[in-house]
C-alpha cells in the first residue's frame, strides 16, 4: 500500500476522512482474521442464523390448529411472559406469523448480540491483552486498522445472518413483516458490535470489556422488562431499550420502519465515538491511567484466603451490584403485575390472579436471578482457571500452600459470595416488592427473601459440578458450566414456548424446586441439590489434590 | 535426614507430555550449600526439571527427592523450604510489586510466626531499585523478574529454585543478582540456577549439569567439564606443523605460513606439546575451553568445530 507518511498523532477520528495512512493493512488484517476464525464464525453465522430462521417454524409445532394458536395468545396476555419474550403486539388476532415475532424473535436477538460483542472484543481487546497487536502494529498497519477490520468482519456477517433469517421468515409469512424481522436483527448486532467497539477503548482487560458491553446488553434487556410488561405493546420505558426498539417495529402487525432509525443512528455514533477513542489512549492502554499503589501489603493478603479474595471479589461485587439492583427492580415491578392481571379480560385469566399472579412472578424471577448467579459462580471458577494457565496458580503454589487449601480457599470464597449476592438481591426484591405494593407488602418481605434464598442450593450445585470438573478435567469445567447455565437461562425464559420432551426439562438444574411462595418449600430437592453441591467440592478437592498443575 | 544428604536428588527421571518426553532418564545431584548451574538450550526441560521438583508435575517414573522426601507427597511441608522464581513470571495485575513481595513472605512464613524481615526485603527492594508502588501490569518484563527475586531472596529458606532468573534483568542489575546469590551461597543456601547466560553461571556456580532433550548429558565442577573438551592452541613454529593434521585427536586445524591453530583433545595434550617440542616453538598459546564450547559440543548435532573455533577466538580477542 502505498501511503504518504502523514504524523499519525494528528488523525481525525474518523476513518471516512480519506486519510490513507490509518486504514493501511485493513485488507490484510481482515483476511487473517477470517483465515485465524474461518470455522468459529462460520459456525455462529450458519447457527445463528438457522436459530433465526428455525423459529419461523416453532409456532406452527407449538400450536397445531385455531384453537391452540388462541390458546397460545393468551399467554402472551400474561405480563410474566411479556417481560420475557416482548412488548406482544397483535395477539387480539394471533396469527402464526404474529406469534413467531411476539414470542420467538427476542431470543434469536440476544445470541446476536452476544455474537457482536464476543467479535468485537476477540478482535481487538484481547489482541492488545496478549501483546500481539504490538507485533502487527510494528508492521505497515494504521491505527484504524484493526477495528475497521473487526467492525466490516462484524457487519458482513450480521448481514449473512439477517439474510437467513430473512430466508427462513419469507418463506412461510408476509414479506414486510419477515424484512423488519430481519433488518431488526441486523440493528441489534451492528448497535452491540458499536457499544463494543466503545467498551473496548475503556476497559484494559479483555473482560472488563466484555462486562461492559454485556452490561449494557442486560441493562437493555431490564428496562424493556419494565415496559413490555407493564401493558401490551409497551409503555414509555420501551422507548429506552435498544432490544425494545426493534421489536416496536411490530412485524406482521403494524410494519413499522421508523423505529429502527433509533438504533442505527446510535451505531453510527457510537461507531464514531470509538474510533474517537481509540485515537485518545496508546496501544494497550486504557484511557484510564494506573495510579500508584501500596508500597506494603494488607496483612489480610498473605493468607491463601486472602489471594483468593484478591482474585475473585473484583468479579463478584461487578455481578453483585447488577443482581441486587436487578432484584430491586423486579421487586418493585410487584405492583404494575397486581395492575395487569386485574386487567386482564376473564377468559384470559388464566394461571394466577391478583396477588397469587404477583407471588408467581416473583417466585419466577427468583429462579432467574438464581440462574444470573450462578452465571457469577461459574465465571469465577473460570477466572481460576485462567490463574492456571496464566501460571500464576503455579507461582502461588510455590509457597507453603497446599493444593486443597489454595482450591479450597477460592471455592470458600465464591461460595460465601455467591450465597450473599443471592441473599442481598432476595432482599432487593423484598424491599423493591414492599416498596411499591399499595397495600400488604410487609407480609410478602420475608417469602420473597427466603424464595431466592432457598435457591442457593441450586447454585451450590452448579458451583459443585464445576468445581469436581475443575479438579479433574479442568479444560472442561468452564464449558460445562456456562451450558449448564445458558441451558438454564433459555428454559427459564423461554422454557414453556419450547415444547421440550419432560427429560429435557428434568435436565435443567434450576426447574426442581418448588415454586415457593406460590407452592409450599418442598426439602427433597433442597437437599439433594445442595448434596450435589457438597459432594462435587469435595470430589473436585480430590481431583485437584491428585493431577498435576497445569499441565495444560 | 541427615544434614549431608543431597537437596536435590534425581535419579532416571521421566516425564512425558504425550508424544513427548521432556525428560528422559534424567539423573541430578546438588549437596547442600551447592551452586548448581543448570545449563540447556530451549525446549531441554529446564522449567519442566522445575515444576517436578515443585511438585506440581508428577514423574512417570524414576526417583525424585528433595532434603530426602518426595515433593509430590511433602510439597508443603518442602515448599517452606525453599522459594521458587518462574521463567516466565506472571504476576496478578492489580496488585503492586511490594504487595505481591509481601504476601509471598507472608505465605511462607512459619506458622505463628506472622512477622518476616522487613529489612531484607527492603535492602533487596533498594539494590535491585524497584519502585514496589506500582501496580505490576504496569511493570516491565525486567521489573516483573525483580519483584520475583527479591520475594525469593528476602525469604529465609534452604533452596532457591531460580528459572533463567536473569533473562530480563539489565547489565547493572544482573551485577547485583550476582552479589546477592554470592551472599546467599556464603549463608548456606542450596541454590538450582537454569539459564542460557553462560558467563553468569561460570561466574557462580560450583557445579553445571548440562540438559539437553530431557538428559543430562555433562555434570561435574567447571574444572572436570574442561577435562572433557578440547583445548585451543595457536603456535608458531620454525618447521611445519603439518604432521599434527592428520592425528585422531586434534582437530579443526588451520595452517597459515609459521602460524598454525588447532584443538586438541583435553586427555592428549600431552602428546601434541610432545611433538610440537621438536619442531622449535617461536610462540604459543593455550586458550582452556569456555563454556561456549562445553555448549557447543552438546547443543549443535553437528559437531564441526566451525562454531567452536569462532567461538573461541570472539573469547580470546
Ligand atoms: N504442559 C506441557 N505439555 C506438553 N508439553 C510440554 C509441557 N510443558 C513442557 N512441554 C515440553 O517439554 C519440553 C521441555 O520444556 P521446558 O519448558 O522444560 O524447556 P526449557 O528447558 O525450560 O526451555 P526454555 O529454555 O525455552 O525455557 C519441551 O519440548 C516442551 O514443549
Ligand atoms: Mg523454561
Amino acid at each position: 500500500m502505498t501511503t504518504t507518511t502523514v504524523t499519525q498523532a494528528r488523525h481525525a477520528p474518523s476513518p471516512a476522512s480519506g486519510k490513507q495512512s490509518s486504514l493501511a493493512g485493513t485488507w490484510v488484517l481482515l483476511r487473517f482474521m477470517l483465515r485465524r476464525d474461518r470455522i468459529r464464525t462460520t459456525v455462529w453465522v450458519l447457527s445463528l442464523g438457522v436459530l433465526g430462521a428455525y423459529m419461523a417454524q416453532a409456532p406452527k409445532a407449538y400450536a397445531d390448529n385455531e384453537a391452540e394458536l388462541h390458546d397460545m395468545a393468551t399467554l402472551f396476555a400474561d405480563p410474566v411472559t411479556r417481560m420475557m419474550t416482548g412488548p406482544g403486539f397483535g395477539m387480539d388476532d394471533p396469527s402464526f406469523e404474529r406469534m413467531f415475532s411476539a414470542a420467538y424473535v427476542l431470543m434469536t436477538y440476544l445470541v446476536i448480540a452476544l455474537f457482536s460483542i464476543f467479535t468485537v472484543v476477540r478482535h481487538t481487546r484481547v489482541e492488545e491483552e496478549t501483546d500481539r497487536e504490538e507485533l502487527v502494529r510494528a508492521n505497515v498497519v494504521g491505527r484504524h486498522a484493526r477495528l475497521t477490520a473487526t467492525l466490516t468482519l462484524g457487519v458482513v456477517a450480521n448481514v449473512i445472518i439477517a439474510a437467513i433469517i430473512f430466508a427462513g421468515a419469507a418463506a412461510e409469512y408476509s414479506a414486510e413483516g419477515s424484512a423488519l424481522v430481519a433488518v431488526g436483527s441486523l440493528a441489534v448486532g451492528l448497535f452491540f458490535l458499536a457499544i463494543t467497539a466503545v467498551t473496548v477503548q475503556l476497559s484494559e482487560a479483555s473482560r472488563g470489556a466484555s462486562a461492559m458491553a454485556g452490561g449494557v446488553l442486560a441493562l437493555a434487556y431490564v428496562i424493556r422488562m419494565g415496559g413490555d410488561a407493564a401493558e401490551q405493546g409497551g409503555n414509555a420505558l420501551s422507548w429506552f431499550s435498544p432490544l425494545a426498539w426493534t421489536q416496536q417495529t411490530a412485524p406482521y402487525v403494524e410494519d413499522r420502519w421508523w423505529p429502527l432509525l433509533l438504533p442505527f443512528g446510535c451505531t453510527v455514533v457510537f461507531i464514531w465515538l470509538g474510533y474517537f477513542l481509540s485515537t485518545k489512549r496508546d496501544v494497550g492502554a486504557s484511557l484510564l491511567h494506573a495510579r500508584l499503589g501500596r508500597a506494603e501489603a494488607k496483612p489480610s493478603l498473605g493468607t491463601p484466603l486472602g489471594l483468593a479474595s484478591h482474585g475473585l471479589l473484583g468479579g463478584l461485587r461487578g455481578w453483585g451490584i447488577g443482581l441486587i439492583l436487578s432484584g430491586l427492580l423486579f421487586g418493585s415491578f410487584a405492583q404494575t403485575m397486581i395492575d395487569a392481571a386485574d386487567d386482564l379480560p376473564d377468559d384470559f385469566a388464566q394461571l394466577f390472579a391478583g396477588d397469587d399472579m404477583m407471588l408467581g412472578y416473583l417466585a419466577y424471577m427468583g429462579v432467574f436471578m438464581a440462574v444470573l448467579v450462578a452465571a457469577a459462580a461459574v465465571s469465577g471458577i473460570t477466572q481460576l482457571r485462567i490463574e492456571e494457565s496464566r501460571g500464576r496458580a503455579e507461582y502461588a503454589l510455590s509457597a507453603p500452600v497446599g493444593r486443597s487449601y489454595w482450591f479450597g480457599s477460592h471455592l470458600t470464597v465464591l461460595v460465601v459470595g455467591v450465597l450473599l449476592i443471592l441473599g442481598l438481591t432476595g432482599l432487593g426484591m423484598g424491599i423493591g416488592a414492599v416498596a411499591s405494593l399499595d397495600e400488604g407488602g410487609g407480609e410478602y418481605f420475608g417469602q420473597l427473601f427466603l424464595a431466592t434464598f432457598l435457591q442457593g442450593s441450586t447454585v451450590l450445585a452448579v458451583i459443585g459440578i464445576v468445581a469436581a470438573l475443575f479438579g479433574w478435567l479442568p479444560k472442561a469445567a468452564g464449558g460445562v458450566g456456562w451450558v449448564i447455565v445458558g441451558y438454564g437461562g433459555i428454559v427459564a425464559a423461554f422454557g414453556g414456548l419450547l415444547e421440550l420432551p419432560d427429560w429435557a426439562y428434568d435436565l435443567n438444574i434450576f426447574g426442581h424446586l418448588a415454586q415457593y411462595p406460590v407452592d409450599d418449600i418442598s426439602w427433597a430437592p433442597i437437599l439433594w441439590l445442595s448434596l450435589i453441591g457438597v459432594v462435587g467440592i469435595t470430589i473436585g478437592l480430590l481431583g485437584f489434590n491428585r493431577r498435576e498443575v497445569n499441565r495444560v | 535426614m541427615s544434614e549431608n544428604a543431597p537437596v536435590i536428588y534425581a535419579q532416571d527421571l521421566v516425564k512425558e507430555f504425550g508424544p513427548v518426553r521432556a525428560l528422559d532418564n534424567l539423573n541430578l545431584n546438588i549437596a547442600p550449600g551447592e551452586v548448581h548451574g543448570y545449563l540447556g538450550p530451549n525446549g531441554a526441560g529446564k522449567s519442566t526439571t522445575m515444576r517436578v521438583l515443585l511438585g506440581l508435575l508428577r514423574p512417570d517414573s524414576g526417583v525424585i527427592q528433595l532434603f530426602g522426601r518426595d515433593p509430590w507427597k511433602d510439597a508443603v511441608a518442602l515448599h517452606r523450604r525453599l522459594a521458587y522464581v518462574p521463567g516466565d513470571v506472571e504476576l496478578w495485575p492489580n496488585l503492586t510489586g511490594g504487595e505481591v513481595i509481601d504476601m509471598f513472605l507472608r505465605l511462607r512464613a512459619n506458622e505463628g510466626e506472622t512477622n518476616f524481615s522487613t529489612k531484607r526485603r527492603d535492602d533487596l527492594i533498594e539494590r535491585f531499585d524497584l519502585d514496589p508502588r506500582k501496580k505490576t501490569r504496569t511493570y516491565s518484563k525486567g521489573n516483573r523478574q525483580k519483584v520475583a527475586l527479591i520475594s525469593a531472596l528476602a525469604a529465609d529458606v534452604d533452596l532457591l529454585l531460580l528459572d533463567e532468573p536473569t533473562a530480563g534483568l539489565d547489565p547493572l542489575m544482573e551485577v547485583v543478582f550476582q552479589e546477592v546469590i554470592k551472599e546467599a551461597k556464603a549463608q548456606g543456601k542450596s541454590v538450582l540456577l537454569s539459564s542460557h547466560i553462560l558467563a553468569q553461571v561460570e561466574a557462580l556456580s560450583d557445579r553445571i549439569s548440562i540438559i539437553r532433550a530431557g538428559h543430562i548429558v555433562e555434570s561435574g565442577t567447571l574444572s572436570e567439564l574442561r577435562h572433557m573438551t578440547r583445548t585451543t592452541i595457536e603456535v608458531e613454529t620454525e618447521k611445519s606443523a603439518q604432521q599434527l593434521q592428520g592425528l585422531s585427536f586434534v582437530h579443526d586445524f588451520h595452517a597459515e605460513g609459521e602460524r598454525t591453530v588447532f584443538e586438541v583433545d583435553g586427555d592428549h595434550i600431552r602428546e601434541v606439546m610432545d611433538s610440537l617440542a621438536g619442531l622449535g616453538i617461536r610462540s604459543i598459546v593455550a586458550h582452556p575451553p569456555t563454556l561456549e564450547q562445553l555448549l557447543m559440543r552438546h547443543y549443535g548435532d553437528d559437531l564441526s568445530g566451525r562454531g567452536v573455533s569462532s567461538s573461541t577466538t570472539k573469547k580470546v580477542s
